[in-house]
């Protein structure tokens, strides 16, 4: 049974057809990645699998069950989410923003317990930012409050986690930190994942590291192709996409695994030539 | 065993306040004095025996410190909750026109009946009415952003507020003008235990729904869609929050008239004080609130011989503390 099926999804709004006729489903232990242009619908899809709009017609399923009507309540005991921005307002301490993650599965007026706030302290032992625990998060960088988004996402024991794009305006470093934790916590949890990403290669690390990884490219409201990333990322699919000229490249580790890159080298000028 | 003597401090305070409002006034009372008429409670027995020391402590001072302590907590705790709402510290108890509401129909209810009396129920009605009003105002698009909930409250607002203005003009300027205007800078001076009764029903209501609700509060600060993610019903629970702190605000400001900046200034203090979190800061709000206010009533009680309205001394005492916490706390991280 698929964690997440979706089968001829639509979604508009008002009369603005955002995507049409979308399928795909993620099965335990998998990466999907879904990739394409700013503006091509990528967030769009990720909120109504969230729950926060509703597909407008085609079948969609979690756990095997008709989630349209689920409740929140209900959505986020499955799938948490780990937001492209966080909007700091108040200076909450980390722990307890990574407390929150257990709302879930508090009732209606429950505050969270003590053991509650052990597993918040447990994700960020997890996380490696224990140490960050005590302090207000609005004195965190970027890298560091994304962490702390992963360990919220976490806590919430869902077996799916969705990221919208979890390294946009990180540096190299945190990059490849995020992209380690999320590979460790697949491989170790068979969490799921559902990812919107601006990095093709992203899918490429995830493949590299033994985990089955999809990858869906989505342009103008439909996916272009979907399915390994190895058969369907090439120069062509990524002219298609983007509009680019763009090499691929393969490199090996110190492992002597090989791992495929891509290199943007410039833009088409036009499309139809 | 920190989070214990915590809570036992919220709830000392007030009623150490609470004793020692009655400790002090125009009218000098010593502690012995104030024991002995706290001695012999008035319910079991001929009060009218007792003389002058005791009428006063039981039938002026101890409703009005009580009355005190429950406005001071209502405007404290339902400030919190709005800021925790609209994601926003700058906001305060009246954000959704709650005050402006009250005072139009306290103003109103002077002009039509010329008695000071009618203006708690309407002042309560039209209170509630304005935040209706900005409610669904803010819904206008279907969704409740705390944006357009806020440009709902500014709209309500400007209003009750040109309608106050209306109602200014029209009244006698000799009886119902004068009544009007004192009613609008806020007093406890008409405090009876009737009124506790009475705008105690929807005070309690209110606090026990923010109290009861706080955990949800601190979610819903997070923004509607990672609320939502993290589980939260957002409409639902953003509804109970307001209807809650409404409640309380309306049941507060219908009694004691327009006090400003404790709904937005208390929850600050708190800030500073116990951090952001609302499973703590909501009881400290509530407590710190009703402090405030009955020390402020004492103070607008023995400065001068006629009562200082505490709408003017609510500010006057709480802005330079409110400097001098910003100093000594840095802040509070902001």
């Amino acid at each position: 049974m698929s964690l997440v099926t979706i089968r001829d999804a639509s979604f508009s709004y008002e009369t603005k057809q955002i995507f049409s006729r979308i399928s795909f489903s993620v099965e335990k232990g998998e990466i999907f990645c879904l990739i394409g242009p700013n503006g091509c619908g990528k967030t769009t899809l990720l909120d109504c699998v969230l729950g926060f709009h509703h597909f407008h017609s085609g079948k969609f399923q979690l756990m095997g069950k008709d989630a349209a009507g689920f409740r929140p309540g209900r959505v986020a005991r499955l799938i948490a989410y780990v937001p492209q921005i966080h909007e700091r307002t108040f200076p909450y301490l980390v722990r307890e923003i990574v407390t929150m993650g257990r709302s879930a599965h508090l009732g209606f007026f429950e505050s969270p317990s003590r053991k509650d706030r052990t597993m918040a302290e447990e994700a960020l032992e997890r996380i490696g930012i224990r140490h960050l625990s005590s302090c207000p998060y609005t004195q965190l960088s970027g890298g560091e409050l994304q962490l702390v988004m992963i360990a919220r996402a976490l806590v919430q024991e869902t077996p799916v986690i969705i990221m919208d794009e979890p390294t946009a305006h990180l540096d190299f470093r945190y990059e490849l930190v995020i992209m380690e934790v999320i590979t460790e916590l697949v491989k170790e949890r068979g969490l799921s994942v559902i990812m919107a990403t601006h990095f093709p290669n992203h899918a490429f690390y995830f493949q590299s590291k033994q985990i089955q990884t999809s990858i869906a490219l989505f342009n103008n409201g439909r996916f272009l192709a979907a399915g390994e990333p190895e058969s369907i990322m090439d120069e062509n699919s990524l002219r298609e996409l983007y509009g680019i000229h763009a090499d691929i490249i393969s490199l090996t580790d110190a492992d002597g695994k090989t791992m495929k890159h891509i290199i943007p080298v410039s833009t088409i000028k036009d499309m139809d030539a | 065993m920190k989070r214990v003597s915590l809570y036992a401090a919220v709830c000392l305070a007030p009623i150490i306040c609470i004793f020692l409002s009655l400790c002090m006034g125009r009218y000098p009372l010593g502690l012995s004095d104030v024991m002995n008429a706290l001695g012999n409670v008035p319910l079991w027995t001929d009060n009218s025996s007792f003389g002058i020391n005791h009428t006063i402590i039981w039938e002026i001072r101890l409703p009005r410190a009580i009355l005190g302590a429950m406005v001071g907590a209502c405007l404290a705790v339902s400030g919190v909750a709005f800021q925790g709402l609209f994601r926003n510290p700058l906001v305060s108890s009246g954000i959704l026109g709650v005050s402006s509401g009250a005072g139009f129909g306290a103003a109103l209810a002077i002009l039509l009946f010329n008695t000071v009396a009618a203006a708690y129920p309407f002042a309560l009605v039209f209170g509630m009415l304005a935040v209706v009003c900005s409610y669904l105002i803010g819904r206008l698009y279907r969704t409740t952003s705390a944006i357009m909930l806020v440009l709902g409250g500014v709209i309500v607002s400007s209003v009750f507020a040109a309608l106050l203005s209306f109602v200014k003009y029209v009244a006698d300027p000799y009886e119902q003008l004068p009544a009007i205007v004192f009613w609008l800078m806020g007093s406890l001076a008409s405090a009876r235990y009737s009124d506790i009764l009475i705008a105690g029903i929807p005070m309690s209501i209110g606090v026990i729904g923010l109290l009861a609700i706080r955990w949800q509060i601190n979610v819903l600060s997070m923004g509607d869609r990672e609320a939502q993610a993290l589980g939260i019903h957002t409409s639902l629970s953003k509804g109970i929050v307001i209807f809650c702190a409404t409640l309380a605000t309306a049941g507060a400001v219908c009694v004691s008239g327009v006090i400003g900046w404790i709904g937005l200034v208390i929850p600050h203090i708190g800030r500073m004080l116990i951090g952001n979190d609302n499973r703590i800061l909501i009881p400290v709000s509530l407590s710190l609130g009703a402090c405030f206010l009955i020390l402020v009533d004492i103070l607008s009680r023995i400065i001068t011989g006629a009562e200082i309205p505490l709408g003017i001394l609510t500010a006057l005492v709480g802005g330079p503390f409110f400097v001098y916490l910003l100093k000594k706390t840095k802040g509070g991280d902001w």
